[in-house]
């Protein structure tokens, strides 16, 4: 018996990119959240509770957006599993609607990295991978150098991802980078961790989205017909301790997070219409597919140089031009990307609008823990 | 006079920058290892992460490893040096994987699979004084210049 749906009653970004020191953590989450009030056509009155997905934000950013926004006083929570952290707020938002705890809460991701993260991030200090110099490109770098080695795949292959995902940036207002990059641009950028080059990389980034969310008694209160989008399920897992001497990429943690979204939200893997994945990198883009059960094993590389993921092919994989070209405000992440999902299922997607998406995904991966295969991962499954 | 000192025989004098990490005398990587299935794990846990029910005791982890895929470092936060190299290496007498830099190899020069060994090094001075120690692994057997 899994929870039930939360409609998507309103939706709504600040574009991401990097900002100077006087547009704060505090404001682009109130332009997040307006913007999403103003999308439902619903004032602040309504609100019953807020959701805060954050990572540098530091202690209790969701009550100081609180106390500028209007909604002093009501219950706020704030949450951090890394870069699944908006997702993570998303779960918990829609847990609380099934259960009846709340009818309409409001969820924004938001962060402000550019300064506050320079040169990259990293786990924590006290993670014994940090200790001898992991950085999250270098972990990437090494799945990448296997993936290149165990499937025939080439460095092409891989760069394609980061060409399509800017070609599809091109047409999302909200996008930090919105030209298109050719495939020589890709493989000859700086290198920041070989194989990996500055364009197989997302940004450090600076932004906030946000979603109105509420129950069927909420919809009433709001006065909204029950039409809209729905969010049917959202999957949390967790890396496990992994043994022996197994493939890099054997990507278990994104199985199991597959696993938990079609389970809680009964939709099934071949329904999916288009993906927002957690491209980070390039190379994660590809292996994280691969996990979920979307691409065949060792054939991602290779969807993604023969379009299969691009708009107009076989399953489009970052239609809003993922985190590689729309940035990676990491704690904003998540919502952006249901707020993509949103504007896609109800067609409104403009330039980049999947033709007939129905049903829909977005994954999310937050951070690496020594010895196991990642931190957090999130599924949200969404249908129109 | 005795000859100057490698990096090694400087890091024994020292302590390991965690407890229970790594033996010095000589060089061992300490793990735990499960009495019932015999999987290993670097760093010891206090469960059999791999059949989740034997009991587990201490155990020192082969210093053989090979490199099962690397990297590079070209761009790393404030305050650390590049380029390094970071690989995931398999200590395979122990079927164990862990990540650490590998030295001894020019960048350009590595290899997946290529054999390695491992190493103490340097790893900053606690607040006490005392100076700490880490690992890393050299490449050893023919390697391209």
């Amino acid at each position: 018996m899994s929870p039930a749906p939360a409609h998507v009653a309103g939706a709504g970004m600040v574009r991401f990119g990097k900002y100077p020191a006087e547009v704060t953590l505090e404001s682009m989450a109130l332009g997040a959240a307006r913007a999403a009030l103003a999308d439902a056509g619903a004032g602040l009155g309504s609100v019953d509770g807020l959701y805060v997905g954050h990572v540098f934000g530091g202690p209790v950013a969701g009550q100081r957006i609180a106390a500028q926004l209007g909604l002093d006083g009501r219950p706020v929570s704030n949450h951090e599993n890394y870069c699944a952290s908006g997702a993570t707020a998303v779960r918990e938002a829609w847990v609380a609607l099934a259960a009846g705890l709340h009818d309409v809460v409001l969820v924004i991701g938001v962060e402000k990295m550019t300064d506050r993260v320079a040169g990259g991030v990293r786990p924590d200090p006290g993670d014994l991978d940090a200790a001898v110099g992991y950085v999250m490109a270098a972990g990437h770098a090494m799945s990448a150098r296997r993936y290149l080695a165990d499937h025939e795949a080439t460095r092409e292959q891989i760069a394609a991802v980061a060409v399509k995902n800017h070609a599809h940036s091109v047409h999302n207002p909200w996008a930090q980078y919105r030209k298109p990059i050719s495939l020589d641009q890709v493989l000859g950028a700086r290198p920041i961790a070989e194989p990996l080059g500055l364009l197989d990389c997302s940004p450090i980034s600076d932004g906030a989205a946000a979603v109105l969310l509420c129950n069927p008694a909420g919809l009433r209160r709001l006065g909204i017909a029950p039409t809209g989008p729905r969010v049917r399920g959202v999957g949390l897992v967790s890396g496990s301790v992994q043994t022996g001497l197994g493939d890099i990429n054997a990507e278990d943690v994104s199985r199991r997070a597959g696993k938990e979204a079609w389970r809680l939200s009964g939709v099934e893997p071949g329904e999916i219409d288009l993906v927002e994945m957690h491209d980070c990198f390039t190379i994660a883009e590809i292996v994280r597919m691969e996990g979920l059960g979307l691409v065949p094993h060792g054939r991602g590389a290779a969807w993604a140089a023969e379009g299969m993921t691009a708009l107009g092919g076989r399953l489009p994989v970052n239609p809003s031009g993922g985190l590689l070209s729309r940035g990676h405000p990491v704690g904003a992440t998540g919502v952006a990307q249901v707020c993509e999902l949103t504007w896609q299922l109800r067609g409104t997607a403009g330039g980049r609008q999947v033709d007939g998406a129905r049903t829909a995904l977005a994954y999310c991966k937050g951070g690496t823990v020594n010895g196991t295969d990642g931190g957090s991962v999130t599924t949200v499954v969404m249908t129109a | 006079m005795p000859s100057a000192e490698t990096s090694s025989s400087t890091a024994v004098r020292g302590r390991p920058f965690r407890e229970g990490l790594l033996a010095l005398e000589p060089p061992r990587l300490l793990g735990s290892r499960c009495t019932d299935c015999g999987a290993a794990s670097f760093p010891a846990r206090a469960f059999c992460p791999s059949c989740r029910t034997g009991a587990v005791e201490p155990t020192e982890l082969s210093p053989d490893g090979r490199v099962h895929s690397f990297t590079v470092v070209r761009q790393a936060p404030a305050g650390v040096e590049v380029p390094y190299t970071l690989a995931w290496v398999d200590l395979p007498t122990d079927r164990v994987r862990l990540m650490a830099q590998v030295v001894g190899v020019v960048p350009e020069a590595v290899a997946l699979d290529m054999p390695v060994a491992l190493e103490l090094t340097p790893f900053g001075t606690a607040e006490d004084g005392a100076e700490l120690v880490g690992y890393r692994f050299r490449a050893t057997g023919e390697v391209a210049p």
